[in-house]
């Protein structure tokens, strides 16, 4: 195994690709707010809104796109959507709240996800459809609908433990803590007629969380299936909501992607110098020369992701169904599409600075980068996304062209590990050891690229003390970057709100 | 040749020359072993056999099912085996990505059980992976099952070193070839033949042939993929290579249409593999020419066959699988024509079929055709409708039709086609069964 650098290079696109390529733009911010600083791009989420949209248009498709909001809680980039058509599925009390003042009108929106009486009223009461895990919710939503007067509520029926119709093949799924299993949906149904007067079947949903298309396949051929039974008990079910789940592609070179997990391989196997913090495996170990576990690892580099892998699951057979594409059948059966992108939609949408407090070597010799920032601020290894951050050298002259820091080493020899600002030992940022174009500087900024979709500030938190990330939005307007704090940002441009 | 048991004629597969003139290799004789003419299909009989047989009377004794970790060949011959004893068998798997395989193993008897994808909202704290659920349950009791385990299973391993490897050496009377190249999946061939050709001729070079990462070759794992694999031991191989499908499907049509030998992939892959490591020691071996006169030969392994891969190969080279232009087809429309077909609205469509009592024919599908229709209507689903075209006119002439499909897209074109062959009144429902539902107009369920 020689020593070459093992690269993960960020997939980039404008105006992600455009921002990046503005260090000094970059450096003010962080000057003025401080480090770590989440930048988010508003006008990317509606690009991205457009994409899904013209895949529901190659099918023929009437529906709508949510916004799984859950995936970044940035009160632009929900502003921004709301000044498009798509909708927005909202998981929480605080989520509902913030969807319905920035603007959102309750037919926009969806609310899942395990439900308090406080967020189940004030979705009642603004009439919102609600996603029901089941019977118990169900009965409960229409005892509030009953006591309060309020008007029928539109619900959708989550649905799992999807299982392939066809004998002598079981596809198993994840087990999911969410949703009534099908072979319970005739006591759901039993319950929807019973409600009639409180609550409006407008379909059935679930969500899968798997990257298989053949299991996203078979839910929504039993979709299909749960559809018609509705039908039979006199309902007009109209929409099928598919959930998300859909990916981003991270990486540039999928090559590189190979690369490295092949060398992950070899590291744990003993057989090349670890390429991790500790000889970390991600999941896979080696016993008696054998690879065992699984890499927990997010598949970062997807050639079918987001819009594109919707296509692909719309063009998929359902056996059951004469072998009839998916989506032929959703448009010959009249209903609409619902799906639920979260990270798919904000794909492109943001990334995450911090500067640079110290750079060292071990007396083990790994060299390390001690960031202003901590592993909750950027949960790439969290969520196991992988990507190499971006250099943002500081503003001045490069210092003279050894690039190869004061060991001598060549500049790409070994990579840098990323520390935390806290006072604990696992407080990575990367437990594998990155590669950058030159070692990195007290004062330079990295900036994690392409983290609006749960790598921002989803585990976030005050511990030790420690400054929260500022957000902000920011947009070109006339060749220049403009910006403001994320709160004060409204979908105005071009001023951002300033003068409109 | 008579045998008692259909088993007793797995093995002594025979060692067929490839042609000089389609290798180019001069100084090296190239020979296949077709383990594609085991009785079941594959090389995958020798080792399920050896596997499955020592396990067999207490597996009839407890009527256990037979288990495996497999998704094609193994599966196949352990289907087989199963259900000349009377057992049943299960194939766990998540890697069964050929439709055929998946068809032909249930046509065998055999039962499948498709392991769960990746999580997409990764759970670092979720480390059982699939597999290890699938030990778990295995080890559960009350569950009688006899594991053949052919990632792990040095019988595997043995039915090919006192099988495969010495029949080679026979076949070249009575030595070993120079190179032996093999396809990696479960490791149990490759390693088997090496360990018996190695015992005759220590000088033997092994080359193992992987599939690489970004793609796909059923049956072969990938440089990353076979470190999960028990009997891979690095140590077998003096090299390891990687072939892309692409070239696997190159080496297949070789061996297919130069060489009468109809192979899978996989033997593609193999051949393909063998030549390009071939090639320059040959052209070492003619720069040195004379040193010692001696030829060289090499054995590679042919698998399994084609027919089983046909919808993989249509992904992949769907050039290869080309039907010629169906005759009456929408795809040889016009723009013209279609802007020229009359479409007609929901009202007018209502007061239409009042008055004329037109034929509404539905090209939807049955599923969605049962839940919800025009009054009246017949349902010829599009794909149907499309052959039935192909032989004529499915209508009277004097008979007025009308073309309902979702949006209003396919009718238009089918009505189209239609004017084209003659019929001098077919109407298109302008948007479709959605605009006629949108417009209030009723829907029955029959």
């Amino acid at each position: 195994m020689n020593g070459a650098p093992l690269h993960l290079e960020p997939h980039l696109e404008p105006p992600l690709a455009t921002v990046l390529r503005a260090p000094a733009f970059l450096h003010t911010l962080v000057d003025a707010l401080g480090s770590p600083l989440n930048v988010v791009l508003p006008d990317r989420i509606a690009a991205n809104v457009d994409r899904f949209r013209a895949v529901h248009g190659r099918h023929s498709l009437a529906g709508q796109v949510f916004f799984a909001h859950k995936a970044n809680r940035s009160r632009a980039l929900v502003r921004r959507l709301a000044a498009t058509d798509a909708g927005i599925d909202v998981a929480s009390l605080g989520e509902l709240q913030h969807a319905l003042g920035a603007g959102f009108t309750p037919d926009r929106i969806v609310a899942t996800g395990p439900k308090d009486p406080q967020f189940r009223w004030l979705a009642a009461r603004t009439g919102v459809t609600v996603s029901v895990d089941g019977e118990g919710e169900l009965t409960g939503l229409a005892a509030l609908v009953r006591r309060h007067g309020l008007p029928p509520v539109r619900v959708l029926l989550r649905l799992s433990g999807f299982e392939a119709a066809a004998s002598g093949i079981r596809v198993r799924s994840r087990q999911s803590r969410f949703g009534t299993s099908v072979t319970q949906l005739d006591g759901l149904l039993d319950a929807v007629e019973r409600h009639r007067d409180a609550v409006e079947p407008v379909g059935v949903g679930h969500h899968l969380d798997t990257t298989s298309l053949d299991e996203k396949a078979l839910a929504l051929e039993g979709a299909l299936h749960a559809m018609d039974a509705l039908r039979r008990r006199g309902c007009q079910p109209r929409a099928i909501d598919i959930g998300g789940g859909f990916g981003v592609n991270y990486l540039a070179d999928g090559a590189a992607w190979d690369r490295w997990t092949t060398a992950l391989t070899h590291a744990v196997l003993g057989s090349r110098p670890p390429l991790t913090w500790g000889g970390h495996g991600y999941g896979l170990r080696a016993e008696g020369g054998t690879l065992r576990g699984a890499l927990g690892l997010y598949p970062a580099h997807r050639p079918l992701a987001g819009p594109a892998y919707l296509d692909a699951l719309l063009a998929r057979p359902a056996a059951s169904l004469g072998g009839r594409p998916l989506g032929t059948l959703l448009l010959e059966n009249l209903y609409d599409l619902y799906s639920e992108p979260g990270r798919a939609l904000v794909d492109q949408c943001g990334l995450s600075l911090a500067r640079v407090l110290e750079v060292r070597t071990t007396a083990a010799g790994d060299r390390l980068v001690r960031l202003a920032m901590t592993a909750n601020d950027v949960s790439l290894e969290e969520h196991g996304v992988l990507m190499d951050p971006v250099l943002v050298p500081h503003d001045g002259p490069e210092p003279a062209a050894d690039g190869a820091g004061s060991d001598g080493a060549g500049p790409a020899a070994h990579g840098v590990y990323l520390t935390g600002s806290l006072c604990l030992e696992s407080d990575l940022i990367t437990r594998r050891a990155v590669f950058l174009p030159r070692p990195p500087r007290p004062g330079d900024l990295l900036a994690f690229a392409n983290t609006a979709g749960y790598c921002m500030d989803f585990s976030a938190t005050r511990a030790q003390a420690q400054p929260v990330a500022h957000k902000v939005a920011a947009w070109e307007e006339d060749g220049s970057w403009r910006w403001c704090l994320d709160e004060q940002y409204w979908p105005l441009t071009p001023s951002g709100g300033l003068t409109a | 040749m008579r045998y008692d048991s259909i088993t007793d004629a797995i093995g002594d597969t025979p060692l067929v020359r490839i042609d000089p003139a389609v290798h180019g290799l001069r100084h090296i004789d190239l020979y296949a072993k077709l383990e594609m003419l085991n009785p079941f299909g594959s090389v995958k009989d020798r080792a399920a056999w050896s596997m499955a047989r020592p396990g067999l009377p207490d597996a009839v004794r407890r009527g256990a099912t037979i288990v495996e970790l497999s998704s094609g060949n193994t599966a196949k011959a352990l289907a087989v085996i199963a259900g000349m004893h009377g057992l049943s068998f299960k194939s766990v798997t998540n890697r069964m990505r050929v439709p055929e395989v998946k068809e032909l193993l249930l046509l065998l008897g055999a039962e499948i059980e498709e392991l769960p994808g990746r999580s997409e909202c990764l759970d670092p704290t979720d480390t059982e992976d699939p597999l290890t659920l699938f030990h778990q349950e295995l080890a559960r009791p009350g569950q009688p099952s006899l594991h053949t385990d052919q990632y792990f299973n040095d019988l595997n391993t043995a039915a090919h070193a006192a099988g495969t490897g010495p029949e080679i050496i026979a076949d070249l009377d009575g030595r070993a070839p120079d190179w032996f190249l093999a396809c990696v999946g479960t490791a149990g061939s490759s390693t088997g033949v090496a360990r018996a050709l190695r015992a005759h001729d220590p000088a033997v070079r092994v080359v193992g042939l992987v599939g690489e990462k970004s793609d796909f070759i059923p049956g072969i794992r990938t440089l990353d993929e076979v470190h999960e694999v028990g009997l891979f031991d690095p140590a077998t191989y003096d090299t390891i290579e990687a072939v892309g499908a692409d070239d696997a499907l190159d080496g297949m049509l070789t061996l297919i249409r130069r060489c009468g030998l109809l192979a899978g992939p996989t033997g593609g892959a193999a051949y393909h593999g063998a030549v390009r490591h071939l090639r320059p020691l040959d052209d070492g071996l003619a720069a040195e020419a004379g040193a010692d006169g001696r030829r060289r030969t090499a054995v590679f392994i042919v698998c399994d066959r084609v027919e089983s891969y046909l919808s993989y190969i249509r992904e992949r080279r769907p050039e290869l699988l080309g039907r010629p232009p169906a005759r009456n087809s929408v795809a040889t429309l016009t723009d013209a024509e279609i802007r020229a077909t009359t479409v007609i609205d929901t009202t007018d469509a209502r007061k239409w079929i009042a008055a004329e009592r037109p034929l509404v024919v539905d090209l939807r599908g049955p599923f969605a055709y049962a839940a919800l229709h025009i009054d009246g209507s017949v349902n010829i689903v599009d794909e149907l409708f499309d052959e039935l075209l192909r032989g004529g006119l499915p209508f009277s002439k004097r008979q007025p039709v009308l073309l309902a499909c979702p949006v209003g897209e396919k009718s238009v074109r089918y009505a189209a086609l239609l004017t084209r062959m003659g019929h001098p009144d077919v109407r298109s429902l302008a948007g479709g069964i959605i605009a006629w539902r949108d417009a209030g107009a009723p829907l029955v369920r029959d």
